[in-house]
């Protein structure tokens, strides 16, 4: 390359954030922590098998705060993964590219993840 | 992994001021990237304060303005001045966009310039593209028909198949797309961009082309066409309003289809 020792134009630093990237960025996030709290669950469902003290500590260890805010927080996260996931299944088969509609839809998605937790929530609560 | 910083020799320093010297009340702050190959220093940021009063209403104008009466030393392409050439793509107001047709009435505040992102630069606002031209050239954009040339015969289209068309001939290869893209950025070597996908897809998608099978086994790659994310960035960031994402999709359709 002729111009190899140029500096680079800045890039992440000034480019604007749009409904779209910023969805993007958050699905590759969640997905990466959804990974590792499938992973968790499984060790979870597993420590079952050790008996009934394993599970009573695990069992603590949720029912604190922390516990509970992130077992809130993977409803969220599964969510989120589950309505942007819809989105992309609906790109997969050309449509939703519109430039209106993909802002719409990415707004509905951010939104409904949060009403989607919610339901979660109270499903978890046995409030139906 | 990719380097989400700049680089040593790329960070912005804080440049010039030049201030007013007309006594203007309608003053605008433009913030303009700058870096000379010949100082050996960084790039900075200039500051020019310019007399909106007295200038056109397009972003070009506002550089051609400063380029006659503050600081002759600026560099940046230009051609037609009607969103046509495509030379003036450049960062605008943290987007993608050609300062020949893009309002400076529309920003608020201080507007800041950036050449397009993530490319070596060549001088100030001109930013080195050879990488995507030498991809455009790959996807060969010209008709390969099974004519041998002997026949004497017109090769026809039909009004419909001339539609299909529509939205992919007009791209004008002004690069704000590929620029705007983080996966572009990261894998700018590998992966083709929005603006060489979707020169490939209208090729593809041409009736009068005999190579379409050929063409779609070209692009199918992992690096070259599923790098593409569905960020959105390119659609965003189109100048003359076409739709890359939606090209790559159809182009991913095609073969998941075929």
């Amino acid at each position: 390359m002729q111009y190899k020792n140029n500096p680079l134009s800045p890039h992440l630093q000034i480019y604007r954030w749009h409904v779209s990237s910023l969805l993007s960025i958050a699905h590759r996030i969640v997905g990466v922590a959804n990974i590792i709290a499938v992973t968790f669950i499984c060790f979870w469902a597993l420590s079952l098998l050790l008996g009934e003290e394993t599970y009573e500590l695990t069992n603590f260890y949720l029912n604190t705060f922390f516990g509970k805010f992130l077992i809130i927080f993977l409803c969220w996260s599964f969510s989120f993964q589950i309505l942007n996931e819809a989105r992309h299944l609906f790109w997969d088969i050309g449509l939703g590219f519109d430039l209106k509609v993909a802002k719409i839809t990415g707004i509905l998605t951010f939104f409904g993840s949060f009403i989607l937790t919610i339901l979660f929530y109270l499903v978890g609560k046995n409030i139906f | 992994m990719a380097q989400f910083s700049l680089p040593q020799n790329s960070k912005i320093e804080v440049g010039n001021y030049f201030k007013d010297k007309t006594n203007s009340k309608n003053l605008k702050k433009i913030n303009v990237y700058r870096w000379d190959p010949s100082d050996g220093k960084n790039p900075r940021v200039d500051t020019f304060e310019v007399d909106m009063d007295n200038c056109g209403p397009k972003v070009l104008d506002i550089l051609i303005k400063i380029k006659n009466e503050i600081d002759p030393s600026i560099t940046f392409r230009r051609s037609c001045a009607h969103g046509v050439c495509g030379s003036c793509a450049m960062n605008v107001d943290g987007i993608n966009t050609l300062a020949c047709i893009k309002s400076h009435s529309d920003i608020n505040g201080d507007l800041n310039i950036y050449p397009l992102p993530h490319l070596k630069v060549i001088k100030d606002l001109i930013g080195d593209l050879s990488t995507l031209y030498k991809q455009y050239e790959s996807i060969q954009p010209w008709l390969k028909v099974g004519q041998t040339g002997q026949e004497k015969v017109e090769i026809q289209q039909s009004q419909k198949d001339r539609e299909k068309l529509d939205g992919y001939y007009e791209c004008i290869l002004c690069a704000c797309c590929s620029t705007s893209c983080p996966s572009y950025w990261w894998n700018g070597d590998k992966y083709l961009g929005p603006a060489v996908l979707l020169q490939a897809y209208r090729w593809i998608n041409d009736s009068r082309d005999n190579d379409k099978k050929e063409r779609l086994k070209k692009v199918a790659d992992e690096l070259k066409l599923y790098r593409c994310h569905t960020i959105m960035n390119c659609t965003n960031s189109c100048p003359k309003g076409l739709n890359p994402a939606k090209a790559i999709g159809s182009i991913k359709k095609m073969l998941a289809t075929s």
